[in-house]
């Protein structure tokens, strides 16, 4: 077995870190963006407000039922074969719509488990004591949902940090597309690859460390 | 936060504003950066023989060239959706791509070669591939070059994104085609375990696709002529020389 060539992978840290933030942008971005409209969804599901539910019930089918990658080749390079105007949808916007759409659809299903996940009798409880729709929503169940709901959500948002290892193939050169142009032009794959799995395991401890924080603080009111 | 507010409109503006139009003396090149010796990097430089080519192509014509890398399968979805001009990518030409685009005359004669593990004794040349599992890159031109053989249906292609060359030398799989220039270059200076098997078995020339409209038509004279005074004053001859030891752009 070849000896592990060390000193080529300290030299490739630096180079691949400069691709880091552009991976943490484009995950960082769709996650805020697949937030939003996952709530959206959510509200739309728990109300259900007609023709919107049906609406919001195909695109959730939709872009749960088909691979990410799939979506991605459809958004870069299927709509500017449809409408030409469409190729301003650059690799960059392309994979943050991919991400946003793809992971809104499984984020908007948790949210909306975590809002019907709380306890009927507290809806009634509140709406009997005179409280509005709003006061209800935003006193009782929605601070409960957020803690429901949040460990799955971290996992959707570690999972769209990986996922983001797919927009090279849309020409968008984040850190996996950085590595693996780096290994093809040394044909030491072992060594580049497992620099490129380090920083991101780094990033997700980094992550995994957040959401301990967070549900602590969010599970005060349930430690005696 | 002011900084969150700050990234969120500039997404928006991303989603919403007119297209970066290309300058118009800018010529935007794709290639996947994953082809050594033609284009790989290396500390973060693009480089390689296409890249050469390239750049004196970009001096002789007053333009400037930009480079978009990308995974070989999505290339020609670049091309054909106009988010690039051409591709360096050592593209072969057939008669299906002709159909689509149209080329440039031929930069490079090349032919297409077996490469096994070292040592392997059983696979001597094209005519021992029956029975065996063959890896080539997806969408290459190899592949449709095998399927042509008489024996094609006891052959089992195996198509890959990249990393065939690894895989070969690791007995996934007995041998790979790939064109003979880069596999005696993958072998003389990279550390794996690899040799080419008989000669060449089909003469392939490689050139660069433009699509098929009249700007597409004008880019293409237009770098044909720029092709034609490097051809004649040496410099394509002694990039070649640079890279693989020998001219690989005469025929």
């Amino acid at each position: 077995m070849d000896v592990l060539n060390v000193e080529y992978m300290l030299g490739l840290v630096p180079v691949l870190l400069r691709y880091l933030p552009l991976t943490l942008q484009l995950a960082g971005i769709g996650m805020l963006f697949a937030l939003i409209l996952a709530c959206l969804f959510a509200v739309v599901r728990v109300l259900r407000i007609p023709v919107l539910n049906q609406l919001t019930i195909v695109f959730i089918s939709f872009f749960r039922g088909t691979p990410l990658l799939v979506q991605l080749f459809l958004f870069y390079y299927g709509l500017p074969q449809l409408f030409s105007a469409l190729t301003v949808i650059d690799g960059i916007t392309a994979t943050i719509m991919g991400l946003t759409m793809h992971f809104s659809a499984y984020m908007a299903e948790s949210i909306r488990a975590a809002i019907v996940g709380v306890d009927r009798s507290q809806t009634e409880a509140a709406l009997s004591i005179g409280m509005t729709n709003g006061q209800l929503m935003r006193r009782i169940v929605l601070p409960q949902a957020t803690r429901v709901a949040l460990p799955t959500l971290m996992n959707y948002f570690i999972d769209m940090i990986k996922a983001t290892s797919l927009a090279f193939t849309l020409g968008v050169t984040e850190l996996m597309g950085a590595t693996q142009k780096e290994a093809a032009g040394s044909f030491l794959y072992f060594e580049a690859f497992i620099v490129a799995a380090i920083m991101y395991w780094i990033v997700v401890e980094l992550l995994s460390k957040l959401q301990n924080y967070l549900e602590t603080r969010l599970n005060k009111a349930y430690n005696r | 936060m002011k900084t969150l507010l700050i990234n969120t409109v500039l997404v928006l503006s991303l989603f919403t504003s007119a297209p970066l139009l290309a300058q118009d003396k800018t010529l935007r090149v794709g290639m996947s950066g994953q082809y050594f010796p033609f284009t790989f990097v290396e500390q973060d430089e693009l480089k390689g023989f296409e890249v050469d080519v390239m750049n004196a192509l970009g001096k002789e014509m007053g333009r400037k060239i930009q480079y978009e890398t990308a995974n070989f399968s999505g290339l020609f979805g670049m091309l054909q959706s106009g988010r690039i001009d051409t591709v360096a990518n050592q593209i072969t030409i057939t008669e299906e791509r002709k159909k689509a685009y149209v080329f440039s005359d031929p930069y490079v004669y090349d032919g297409a070669q077996v490469v096994t593990r070292e040592g392997n004794t059983e696979i001597r040349g094209v005519e021992d591939l029956k029975g065996k599992t063959v890896a080539v890159n997806l969408g290459s031109n190899f592949e449709a070059l095998l399927k042509a053989l008489p024996y094609a249906d006891q052959i089992t292609i195996k198509t890959y994104e990249s990393n065939l060359e690894r895989d070969t030398a690791l007995g996934r799989v007995d041998a790979f085609v790939m064109d003979r220039v880069s596999a005696s270059q993958i072998i003389r200076e990279k550390p794996l375990p690899l040799e080419l098997a008989g000669p060449t078995f089909s003469q392939i020339t490689n050139a660069y696709p433009f699509h098929d409209t009249e700007a597409g038509r004008a880019l293409r004279d237009e770098v044909n002529k720029a092709l034609e005074t490097l051809r004649d004053n040496g410099t394509l001859a002694s990039i070649s020389e640079k890279w693989f030891g020998t001219d690989i752009t005469k025929p």
